[in-house]
C-alpha cells in the first residue's frame, strides 16, 4: 500500500470514530436555552445537529475534517467571565461544559445574512444560494453582481474529498478573486480516477460530468466504464478499480463484478453447500 | 451472546415475506425495491435468501475511505452511517457476497439487524430464515426446534 497522508492519518480518526458511543463523560452545554450533552470534542455544529438544532452550513461533512470555509455556521458564544459573548464557526469549535451557544441572535443572524449577500453576488445563478438566500430574506445582494457567474463557492469539499479517498486529483489554486477549484496547470488531470465523488459533494452542483456508456467524462477526462464479466453491466471506471485494487487488499476479481451478479454467485455456493450436505 | 442468521435453503419457498418485512420495517412505504434482504429465486418456489454476513474482516469497513461504515457493539451489525457516506459506492464493488445494495441516487442500503433483533426472521413462514446464537446455529436443524416460532 502506497504511504500517502490520507492513510497515515485514517486510523487515529478511526480510533477516535469507533470509540466515540463507549467514551466516559459527555459536556453539558446550553444551545439556544436548550440543555444539551455532547461528548468531549464534539463540534457544537454537531452536537445542535444531535439535539434537532439546525445550523446552516455549506462546506461541513460529517466524514472530512472541519473546515470553516463558508461561515454560514457562525454562533455566538459566551461564558459569565467573559461579558460579550464571542463570535466562532460551529463547526470548528468544540463543545465546552457550561458553554452557552446562541445559533439565531440578532448579531449572528446578521453576520449570515451579509455572509449570504456575498455569496449571492458571487453566485447570483446557483439554486442553493439563492434558496438560503431567500430562508434568511434576502432576494437580490447588495453587493455588485458577479459579471462571470460562477456557482463555486470555493468551499473546498470538493479537493478536501479527492485528498481523503486518495488521488488527491484536484486543488484550490490561486488568490484572491483568482481563486479556484483546477487540476494541475488547468490540464486533464493524471491522478483522476473518474470516480465523480467531487462532482457528488458539491452543494451548488457547479462541477460537470457526464456518463454514458461509452464512459465517464469530468476534468476534461475521459473514463472507459468496466463492465461486469458476467452480465456486461457497467458500475465503476477501470481507473476506480486499477487504484482500488493496488490500495487495498480487496480481490480484483471481486471490484469487477457487479453486485447481482455476485450475489447469484453467492446463492449458488449456498445452494451447493446445503446439497452437499 | 452472538447471533448469527441460519438459511435453511430446502425450506425457502420465494415467497418474498422477508423482502416486505424488511421494506417495511426501514420506512420506505414497503417497496421490495428498498429491501435490504433479497431472495435469489430460483424457480417459482425456490429461492435462497440472502443478505449481510456482517463479516468479522469485512471488504466493506476496510475499503470504505470515509468510515462511513463501522461495527456496532450492541447488535454486532456493520452499521452505515448516511452522514458519513459520500456515495462512492466502493462498499457495493468491495463485497465479495454482493450484499451491499445500491439504490437510485448511489445510496447504499444494507443489513443493520434491525438493531440486533431481524423483522425478517418472524415473518419467514417456514422459518427458512433463523437468527440464533452461533454456537446453536452451526448444530444443525433439529438442535433447535422449539425455537422455530414463525408468525403464521
Amino acid at each position: 500500500m502506497i504511504p500517502t497522508p490520507q492513510a497515515a492519518s485514517r486510523e487515529p480518526r478511526a480510533e477516535a470514530v469507533r470509540a466515540a458511543p463507549t467514551s466516559p463523560g459527555t459536556v453539558v452545554l446550553c444551545i439556544d436555552g436548550r440543555t444539551v450533552r455532547a461528548r468531549p470534542g464534539t463540534s457544537l455544529l454537531e452536537a445542535a445537529g444531535a439535539a434537532g438544532i439546525e445550523i446552516p452550513t455549506l462546506c461541513h461533512h460529517e466524514g472530512l475534517e472541519p473546515y470553516g470555509g463558508c461561515r454560514l455556521c457562525v454562533v455566538d458564544v459566551s461564558r459569565e467571565a467573559w461579558g460579550e459573548p464571542r463570535m466562532v464557526t460551529a463547526c470548528l469549535y468544540p463543545a465546552e461544559e457550561g458553554l452557552s451557544v446562541f445559533t439565531a441572535s440578532e448579531r449572528v443572524l446578521a453576520v449570515r445574512r451579509e455572509i449570504l449577500e456575498l455569496l449571492l453576488a458571487r453566485c447570483p445563478e446557483s439554486p442553493p444560494i439563492r434558496r438560503l438566500a431567500r430562508e434568511h430574506g434576502i432576494v437580490e445582494s447588495g453587493y455588485r453582481r458577479n459579471p462571470e457567474p460562477t456557482d463555486c463557492i470555493l468551499c473546498g469539499l470538493c479537493t478536501r474529498l479527492c485528498d481523503q479517498l486518495g488521488p488527491a486529483a484536484i486543488s484550490l489554486v490561486g488568490r484572491g478573486i483568482g481563486r479556484e477549484v483546477a487540476p494541475p496547470f488547468h490540464e486533464p488531470p493524471p491522478d483522476c480516477i473518474g470516480c465523480l465523488a467531487c462532482a457528488a459533494i458539491c452543494p451548488t452542483g457547479h462541477i460537470r460530468f457526464s456518463v454514458s456508456d461509452s464512459g465517464t467524462t469530468i476534468w476534461g477526462r475521459t473514463f472507459a466504464r468496466l463492465r461486469c464479466p458476467t452480465c456486461g453491466r457497467s458500475h465503476l471506471t477501470a481507473a476506480e478499480v486499477d487504484f482500488w485494487a493496488a490500495r487495498t487488499q480487496v480481490a480484483r476479481a471481486d471490484l469487477e463484478r457487479c453486485d447481482a451478479c455476485k450475489r447469484a454467485v453467492t446463492a449458488e455456493t449456498i445452494a451447493r453447500l446445503t446439497a452437499a450436505g | 451472546m452472538e447471533q448469527i442468521f441460519r438459511v435453511s435453503v430446502e425450506r425457502c419457498i420465494a415467497c418474498g415475506k422477508c423482502e416486505l418485512a424488511c421494506a417495511f420495517s426501514h420506512g420506505r412505504d414497503g417497496l421490495p425495491a428498498a429491501s435490504r434482504i433479497r431472495v435469489v429465486r430460483q424457480g417459482s418456489e425456490r429461492g435462497i435468501p440472502l443478505t449481510c454476513l456482517q463479516c468479522h474482516d469485512a471488504a466493506c469497513v476496510a475499503i470504505c475511505p470515509m468510515l462511513a461504515l463501522s461495527r456496532d457493539p450492541q447488535s454486532g451489525a456493520v452499521r452505515l452511517s448516511e452522514t458519513r457516506c459520500v456515495r462512492c459506492g466502493l462498499c457495493v464493488a468491495a463485497c465479495p457476497f454482493g450484499n451491499m445494495l445500491p439504490e437510485k441516487g448511489g445510496r447504499v442500503a444494507k443489513c443493520d439487524l434491525c438493531g440486533g433483533t431481524p423483522r425478517c426472521v418472524p415473518f419467514c413462514p417456514t422459518a427458512a430464515l433463523e437468527f440464533l446464537p452461533a454456537e446453536l446455529a452451526l448444530r444443525g436443524p433439529d438442535a433447535c426446534r422449539p425455537q422455530d416460532t414463525p408468525l403464521t
